[in-house]
């Protein structure tokens, strides 16, 4: 069902408040995930059950910073089994990683309403923070163009800031099959911010007229905005094929990696509780060294830089639904996101498998069809 | 292994020329199919050129993708997977995800820039030790063609 959450004063996020603020004082959660402001310009997630901490500590969940990809908190709040009637306001990329995780077995949809919202885009944290530190007005017109830009389909630039280069070449800003959807693209939101609702969660709000869901050119907005990021995403991943497929393939593209493994802590499908790479596995006597020195005439020290990067490829590739958090986790400014993204959209392909689609469809590497590929292995 | 690998290209087994250029393979062959197949080989004393390692596995379904791509970076010319026949696998269905693993594990090196013609997967049961045999031999030869992996002296990986 389609509603309309009336806006008083042009405060957008007031009026998106006192919608959360009904879903938990109906009962329809009991807990909130939704980022809070930090004062200092930015947000951080935060798990809420006071209703009354909403207004205080402002939560903020059209901030258009990232601080962690939040399927991660999700899975830290459900695991197998969700204490209490759980909602999450989440942006669609970390809903793709959250269907992803609970395939994974880290995270359950049970008792979780999940509360989704078209998403412009977001910024760096850092560069985001050093243009919008503070309140006051400055901060109240970088909001108005961000949601000014969301009305009109394109890309918001708020004081030169470009979004995130994940997010710029995001082809999939709204949402399919969420329980709560607050629209952002095409209408204006000033008016009145349009929401569509899962009936059962309507019932409980008493909510029994629909409104008119969305603006007229909703869908207009939306087409001119990943028309324009399909362009930009094949552009950069087509270079960083061409670079794969030249001389050094993707030896080159890591040279540069410091083996922080940041990627990996920031990758919302990496959820091994102790990577194999930090594990007695890998810590070598020093004859290891000087054997593999020996074989090749020369070693990078540390080794295995390449294998880490490999592997983290084959173990999460078929699920990489290109939030780039592991871009803006990089020190060394390695397009890691763009990489697993090339990468990873042809291992899907392979299997036809949609990462982030479906919590009901296997994950490719753990089912099979015993009539598929059954030449492989065969050959002569 | 690395000691074996040492050795001989300390007798001028080249990294870098094809002339007298040896492939190094490792082979991860399953327990209960392929492996008895490779031992069946010898039994029955067949040839194969030597240049395969062998280490056994209880399934080709427990070869994880780190075990092929460490020896391929640290300049391996080949990795060869040997598991039952479909249907066959002593664990019912070990080898059915052995499959989806490679062809995942084959796009993932064709994009990244490598050969994927380096990484062989062959269903060899244990009955067929001149299978075994045949698919060393040709490996060898193929290998040959394609020339020593760019892996052998690339450091900075």
């Amino acid at each position: 069902m389609n509603t309309i959450i009336p806006v008083e004063n042009n405060d957008v996020l007031a009026a998106f408040r006192s919608f959360l603020k009904r879903l938990m004082e109906s009962g329809v959660v009991e807990a909130l995930l939704v980022p809070l402001e930090t004062g200092d310009g930015t947000v951080l997630p935060a798990l809420v059950t006071d209703p009354a901490r909403l207004d205080a500590e402002r939560a903020n969940p059209l901030m258009p910073v990232m601080p962690i990809n939040n399927a991660r908190a999700v899975s830290a709040i459900t695991g197998k089994h969700t204490p209490a009637k759980i909602g999450a306001v989440l942006r669609p990329c970390e809903i793709r990683a959250l269907v992803e995780l609970v395939k994974l077995q880290q995270a359950t949809l049970d008792h979780v309403l999940v509360i989704g919202m078209d998403c412009p885009g977001t910024y760096e944290l850092n560069e985001f923070l050093s243009r919008n530190g503070g309140h006051g007005e400055r901060c109240a017109a970088n909001f108005a163009e961000y949601l000014t830009a969301a009305r009109e389909g394109r890309e918001p630039v708020i004081e030169g800031l470009e979004l995130r280069p994940a997010c710029r070449m995001c082809i999939h800003p709204m949402l399919e099959n969420v329980d709560v959807h607050i629209h952002l693209f095409g209408v204006d939101v000033n008016r009145g911010l349009p929401v569509t609702l899962k009936d059962d969660v309507a019932a409980a709000l008493q909510i029994t007229e629909p409104g008119a869901g969305g603006g007229e050119s909703l869908g207009e907005a939306v087409t001119r905005l990943t028309a324009g990021r399909q362009k930009v995403r094949e552009e950069a991943l087509g270079n960083i094929r061409k670079q794969m497929a030249s001389n050094g393939g993707i030896t080159g593209l890591f040279t540069s990696c410091i083996r922080c493994h940041n990627c990996m802590t920031a990758c919302p499908i990496c959820y091994c509780k102790t990577c194999l790479f930090k594990t007695a596995a890998f810590d070598h006597e020093p004859s290891f060294y000087l054997n593999a020195a020996r074989r090749k005439g020369a070693t990078r020290l540390l080794g295995d830089t390449l294998l880490f990067h490999m592997t983290r490829l084959n173990h999460m590739s078929t699920s990489c639904i290109s939030c780039g958090m592991c871009t803006s986790a990089c020190p060394s400014d390695i397009p890691v996101g763009a990489i697993f993204s090339a990468i990873g959209e042809q291992v899907q392909a392979e299997f036809e498998y949609v990462p982030g689609r479906d919590a009901a469809e296997a994950l490719p590497l753990i089912t099979f069809h015993p009539d598929e590929w059954t030449e492989i292995g065969e050959e002569k | 292994m690395q000691y074996e690998i040492r050795n001989t290209q300390q007798k001028g087994d080249s990294m870098t020329t094809n002339e007298s250029y040896e492939p190094h393979i490792v082979a991860f062959l399953c327990n209960w199919c392929t492996y008895t197949g490779a031992d069946l080989a010898g039994t029955s004393r067949l040839q194969y050129p030597p240049n395969v390692r062998v280490v056994r596995m209880m399934c080709s379904g427990a070869v994880d993708p780190v075990y092929i791509l460490k020896p391929l970076l640290d300049g391996a010319d080949g990795v060869l997977i040997g598991g039952c026949h479909p249907g066959d696998c002593h664990y019912q269905t070990g080898n059915y995800k052995t499959r989806r693993r490679y062809i995942a594990m084959r796009q993932i090196l064709k994009n990244a820039g490598f050969d994927d013609q380096r990484v062989w997967l062959r269903w060899i049961s244990a009955s067929e030790g001149q299978r075994f045999a045949e698919t060393v031999t040709e490996m060898v030869t193929a290998l040959k063609q394609l020339g020593p992996s760019p892996m052998r002296v690339a450091w900075a990986v």
